[in-house]
């Protein structure tokens, strides 16, 4: 990114990026500096993405018109802790609207990736049209700028998305990867595939530990596209640290922002894994397909209650101080660590064990390791496989697929593996498709195409508003336990509000577990890109980044039929839960009125701009 | 004076400050101090007049039980309070 502005106002204009223009099919290769917009533009990430898709007219994700945008955000690559993220943008196979268009989509992943393409000299890859046989792109930094080649991946075809990694590794020093697993390259019968990004652990240790950018199916595009890996090689560039921003990164790494985190014994909470116990306190701990019984179960995955049997060690992504990955490895004999086995946090923990009507933490990261083997997304599928169970328990004598029903942890393996290896379309293609195939929508838990992440549903009637899955895009999926306010006014105005900021990192290139504040971002702004915005001019230009992400649903078909909660939240209350039912349908469709009565407007003003 | 630090989801709602030094002898007061003068923390902060169950409290840097609320503070004391539910 280059900047003119030298700390005078900004004017987006004055900022220019570098993107690349990668047609797959004739290989040809544009490089050029954009200038800025807006300030959307300046910031980067969906921000920047969604004004290129809203470009487009797509009607099918698998067409050579649908662009798969690999971007970053201003602060990635920057001394910022946790300025890590790469943004993968498409119009998604899995997002579609109820008149079968897709939607546009970003998914967020972290680790060096994001930073060594930017140290290439690009700030955005777009990737046109679809290559004539499987590919790996090698983005290149040189003397005379990026260069970009297309490798053969033949020998790539069938590996796992760690298999690739460690054999590109193998290949490209002082490099970090993207890489699609068996599910992207079965994109027709996975939609739900993602995009593993390495890390420094991973290509140190050789133990399988990626990153992922999993929400929408941006890893089918990629497969879609025959581009199996991308590469990105380039010295580390790190600038000198201003004492500013190492304030910043002590109040990020030290302060209360990141202590849900950090470990205890480093002043936190342990990380998202931890939100079982005070979830549970509430009986939200989703089981059997978001059904909780109020019978103690989830406790059996509490974090102190797995500990004593195996060995919990604290990682982190490059260069990052909170230290947030929980990675669960075999505990030998004599207390040492072992094998590792998987990343335990709160969703595939929950989406693949608790939910599944299982208990078991070993089976918990079979499955988590196997799913992440195969690159795919586990809230998409972990809650498409809850579906298949709930629906053999409700059809004992007309069963699909391999007839799983709740806690059957082989059937459960079964459907995994056949997700993602084409075997079973049913499952890959996500619970909106299959539910409406089955004829039963009603405890489908999804959103507009997208699998309600570990929250429930009858808690979270801001579900239907987040626009790039159900609690990563919308701050509303905890707000019941935080403040137990049920009341319409309170709900209309948390989403309209607070809610939908909860997307500003996914412009920036910061990770949402760091808490920055906004004037800790300001800050950074200033300094490490000379950018001078108030907290006020940030804030609205993710506003405005939200409004154009509802205006490109609108564009594809989007209406308020789709903007809804699975038939039973309303007509079938769980009395399990710690609240009395409160999202009946009444309050929802006035909590609609009161929502797009507000939002209408500003996205109309999109629409016009 | 102790300071009382939180996190987005308590500036958000006041603001962007992102802590507050009050006027207390204890952590109890300090936080009715930093309610009395942000009312629209309240719903966060306390739950039938209580702690709400979702928080956590930190004194120093140490995790501090919610039995322990009455814990003396002075000047240069650092309160945290954070939700116990984030992330995904």
């Amino acid at each position: 990114m280059r900047t003119s502005l030298n700390g005078s106002r900004s004017e987006p204009g004055a900022v220019a990026y570098a993107r690349a223009t990668v047609d797959l099919a004739s290989r040809d290769v544009r490089i050029e500096d954009v200038p800025c917009r807006n300030l959307e533009d300046v910031l980067g990430g969906f921000g920047r993405s969604f004004q290129i898709l809203a470009e487009r007219t797509i009607t099918h994700a698998f067409t050579p018109e649908n662009p798969l945008i690999v971007n970053t955000g201003v602060l990635t690559a920057s001394n910022v802790t946790t300025g890590l993220r790469t943004y993968f943008s498409a119009y998604s196979p899995l997002k579609v609207s109820n008149k079968g268009l897709p939607a546009a989509m970003w998914s967020a992943g972290s680790c060096k990736f994001g930073p060594k393409l930017k140290w290439t000299g690009l700030d955005e890859v777009i990737l046109e049209g679809r290559a004539d046989a499987p590919v790996y792109l090698v983005i290149r930094h040189s003397e005379q700028g990026p260069q970009i080649s297309f490798e053969p991946a033949d020998d790539l075809l069938g590996l796992t998305c760690h298999e690739k990694i460690m054999w590109l590794k193998n290949r490209y020093a002082d490099a970090h990867f993207a890489a699609i697993g068996p599910a992207g390259e079965h994109y027709e019968d996975c939609y739900m595939a993602s995009v593993a990004l390495s890390t420094e652990n991973q290509l140190r240790s050789g133990d399988d530990k990626c990153r992922w950018a999993g929400r929408g199916g941006m890893g089918a595009i990629m497969g879609y596209k025959r581009v199996l890996a991308i590469v990105a090689q380039a010295p580390d560039k790190i600038a000198k640290l201003k004492p500013e921003i190492r304030d910043i990164n002590k109040a990020v790494t030290s302060g209360p922002g990141s202590r849900k985190f950090r470990e205890k014994d480093k002043g936190g909470l342990g990380g998202t894994w931890s939100n079982y116990e005070p979830l549970e306190k509430f009986h939200f701990v989703p089981q059997n397909n978001f059904r909780p019984a109020g019978d103690g179960k989830p406790e059996l995955m509490f974090r102190d209650n797995v500990q004593p049997d195996f060995f919990v060690k604290a990682e982190s992504c490059f260069r990052c101080g909170i230290n947030c990955h929980k990675n669960v490895y075999e505990k030998n004999a004599d207390g040492t660590r072992g094998a590792f086995l998987a990343k335990f946090d709160y969703e595939p923990v929950n989406l693949l064990s608790t939910n599944l009507g299982m208990h078991d933490p070993r089976k918990a990261a079979a499955l988590i390791a196997l799913v992440d083997r195969l690159g795919m997304d586990n809230i998409s599928l972990g809650t498409t496989i809850s579906y298949v169970m709930d629906y053999n328990e409700r059809h004992p004598d007309a069963p699909i697929l391999n007839g799983a029903t709740f806690g059957d942890f082989d059937k459960a393996r079964e459907l995994v593996e056949g997700a993602g290896t084409g075997r079973f379309p049913e499952v890959g293609r996500g619970v909106k498709r299959l539910s409406e195939s089955l004829g039963e929508t009603g405890y489908a838990m999804h959103c507009k195409g997208l699998e309600f992440p570990a929250y429930q549903p009858d808690t979270n009637p801001g579900y239907p508003w987040a626009i790039a899955g159900g609690h990563m895009s919308m701050a509303t999926y905890m707000a019941v336990a935080l403040e137990g306010n049920t009341s319409l006014d309170y709900w209309a105005t948390l989403i309209t509000t607070r809610g939908l900021l909860f997307v500003r990192d996914d412009l920036l290139g910061l990770c949402k577990f760091a808490g920055v504040t906004h004037d800790h971002v300001v800050e950074a702004l200033m300094q490490e890109a000379g950018i001078e915005v108030t907290s006020a001019e940030l804030l609205a230009a993710v506003r405005r980044a939200f409004m154009r992400a509802l205006w490109l649903e609108r564009k594809q078909g989007y209406d308020r039929s789709d903007y809804t909660l699975p038939s039973e939240v309303f007509d079938r209350p769980n009395p399990n839960l710690g609240v009395p039912p409160f999202v009946t349908r009444e309050f929802f469709s006035q909590l609609s009125d009161r929502v797009w009565a507000v939002f209408d407007p500003e996205i109309e003003e999109i629409a016009r701009a | 004076m102790p300071r009382i630090r939180f996190t987005n989801l308590f500036a958000e709602r006041i603001g962007g400050v992102s802590s507050v030094d009050v006027h207390a002898a204890t952590v109890d007061s300090a936080l009715r101090a930093l309610t009395d003068r942000h009312p629209s923390l309240m719903p966060l902060v306390w739950k039938d007049g209580a702690l709400n169950p979702v928080m956590v409290l930190f004194l120093n840097d140490r995790q501090l039980p919610a039995e322990e609320i009455g814990a003396p503070v002075g000047p240069g004391d650092e309160i945290d309070i954070v939700s116990a539910l984030e992330g995904g």
